[in-house]
């Protein structure tokens, strides 16, 4: 994993988990394009497309390209969907560009096309949950809300009533995301850990 | 347990290693025994709400290291280290605080700074200034919530730096030291205060020409509102007893104390229109924090840098840094956010003035 690549991946991570609703709308943007953009290089495969992992030069470029590509129709849909969501999220929907380099993933080249489409709807499920499990943990403690979608009556803000006046602060800042993250990834290499010793994990850790 | 060293089996403890013929056990336990005057004192000024506080800290410690160790089968209470940390964020919090502040700032402290890296003596930072660090992020308003002390002047209970603060940002600069300001903001020190500083000034000052400033002596022995372990010659008192037992060494505390008191005492009077050397060096020294983070969390074996030049770096670094935040920053009284920025440093201070086996020393030795 390149370092700088893996740092840009964690902006959005960090940035966008303060409410839960930016962190819908930013996973949903790279399931969206990681999908897409896995979909795009296995078809082109005729140019270098960095299936050898996205930090191979030109190959990195090119997938660069694809994803600049796709993330830029994302941009556009979802200010065409949800203006006041385009306007929050702002400069880290471009990021989703980086981002899905950041956590992809390389295939063994013999790979189907499908294949390769499961294996990106997977990781950008997971992603997509690791973000949503973060920004709830975040705003539920940090500012003592949820925000979600406003659906007919509901106002789209559940509030804690005994949190939101004295909330968790300091979960709300920067810091409090890495915080998160760091359990979280402590939380799975432990599950990751016991099931290898368990024996019974068949599947990729 | 200081058989450690002389008993032919090997007793592996937890760390810092350090050579001081004393176990890490001890070395805790006479850091808690030295703060019980400091303790005393407070809990004689703030009565049962201070109890509380301090109650709920430690109880939250102890809980929370017990907790993280149990289901491995360990039992860590008796090395004293949690209930120190618990001792020393009670001791830095105010009494007013509500339950909840106590609480999560101790089991903020052992839960994610000490024992998610693996417990004592591999935190990289101090337990207890990092968990009043998150306390006063997180709630800036109950973390600082104060009531007056036993005798103290009744009224809306602001700690001295606060009440400075605020009456800086309302009457904008106005060029005297920082009691002078309190006097003119109208804040009001204890009536024994106020007799004691009259009788010296009139018997003792007034033929050379001097006066003190009303809440010199309140400032002094920490009889004010605010954190309940304040009475600075009470816990230089109990560091003093450390140093003497070398349970702690004296370079970053003084140096980390002297650096802050010359930065005051020269640039301190620039945010309060008094110009250079007006700073009030006494005053900041005495209110706030920053006698107990000095003696009680920079030293901290644990977190301070193992060469003498990194503990001078660090010290300056410490001071430079409180100065900086207590004057422009907005995170109380800016000793907890230095000490917890300068943890951070210390492994590069290491790194840095180490002198590596087989490399050529650095500079002229």
């Amino acid at each position: 994993m390149n370092a700088a690549l893996l740092v840009l991946g964690l902006c959005p991570a960090i940035a966008m988990t303060d409410t839960v609703i930016h962190s819908v709308w930013i996973s949903a943007g790279l399931l969206l394009v990681s999908v897409l953009s896995t979909l795009a290089r296995r078809i082109l495969r005729a140019v270098p497309t960095g299936d050898r992992g996205p930090a191979d030069g030109p190959g990195l470029i090119a997938a660069l390209c694809v994803s600049s590509v796709l993330t830029a129709g994302f941009e556009a849909g979802l200010l065409a969907v949800s203006p006041e969501a385009s306007t929050s999220i702002g400069i880290y929907a471009p990021l989703i560009a980086v981002n899905v380099l950041a956590v992809g993933e390389p295939l063994p080249s013999g790979a189907t096309p499908a294949r390769s489409v499961v294996g990106a709807v997977g990781r950008g499920l997971g992603l997509g949950a690791a973000l949503i499990l973060i920004a709830l943990v975040r705003e539920t403690l940090g500012a003592g809300t949820i925000t979600l979608f406003p659906v007919g009556a509901f106002k789209g803000t559940i509030v804690i009533s005994a949190l939101v006046d004295e909330p968790v602060r300091a979960l709300g800042l920067a810091g409090g995301a890495l915080l998160c993250l760091g359990y979280l990834a402590g939380v799975l290499q432990a599950i990751g850990g016991a099931r290898q010793r368990a024996g019974a994990g068949g599947e990729k850790p | 347990m200081s058989g450690a060293q002389t008993s032919p089996a090997l007793h592996p403890q937890s760390a810092p290693h350090l050579r001081v013929g004393m176990s890490t056990r001890r070395m805790t336990w006479l850091a808690v025994a030295s703060l019980v005057p400091a303790l005393g004192f407070g809990l004689a000024l703030f009565g049962i709400p201070g109890l509380v506080v301090v109650g709920v800290s430690i109880g939250s410690a102890l809980l929370a290291e017990l907790a993280t160790t149990l289901p491995f089968r360990r039992f860590t209470l008796a090395d004293g280290s949690a209930l120190l940390t618990g001792l020393i964020v009670g001791l830095l919090l105010p009494a007013g605080a509500p339950v909840y502040v106590p609480a999560a700032a101790s089991a903020f402290g052992i839960l994610v700074i000490k024992q998610s890296f693996g417990g004592l003596g591999r935190n990289w930072m101090n337990p207890a200034m990092g968990g009043v660090l998150f306390a006063t992020v997180s709630w800036p308003g109950p973390a600082s919530w104060s009531i007056p002390p036993l005798g103290g002047a009744a009224g809306p209970a602001a700690p001295p730096l606060e009440a400075l603060r605020s009456a800086v940002s309302a009457a904008g600069p106005h060029g005297a030291t920082p009691l002078a300001a309190l006097d003119k903001a109208g804040y009001a020190f204890s009536s024994l205060d106020a007799s004691a500083i009259d009788w010296i000034n009139a018997h003792l000052l007034a033929p050379v020409g001097l006066a003190f400033n009303h809440g010199a002596l309140d400032v002094l022995v920490g009889h004010v509102p605010g954190a309940i372990g304040a009475s600075a010659p009470l816990l230089v008192l109990g560091a003093a007893y450390l140093l003497r037992r070398r349970v702690i060494r004296w370079q970053l505390p003084v140096i980390y104390l002297a650096s802050f008191a010359v930065l005051s005492l020269a640039a301190g009077g620039l945010a309060s229109g008094g110009g250079w050397l007006a700073g009030g060096p006494g005053f900041h020294l005495l209110s706030g924090n920053i006698v107990l983070a000095a003696f009680y969390a920079a030293s901290d074996p644990v977190t301070s840098p193992l060469t003498r030049t990194g503990r001078w770096v660090l010290g300056i670094s410490l001071g430079a840094l409180t100065f900086l935040m207590r004057y422009f920053g907005s995170w109380g009284d800016g000793a907890a956010a230095a000490i917890v920025l300068g943890n951070c440093l210390t492994p590069l201070l290491d790194q840095w003035t180490s002198h590596r086996p087989g490399a050529a020393p650095k500079g002229a030795a």
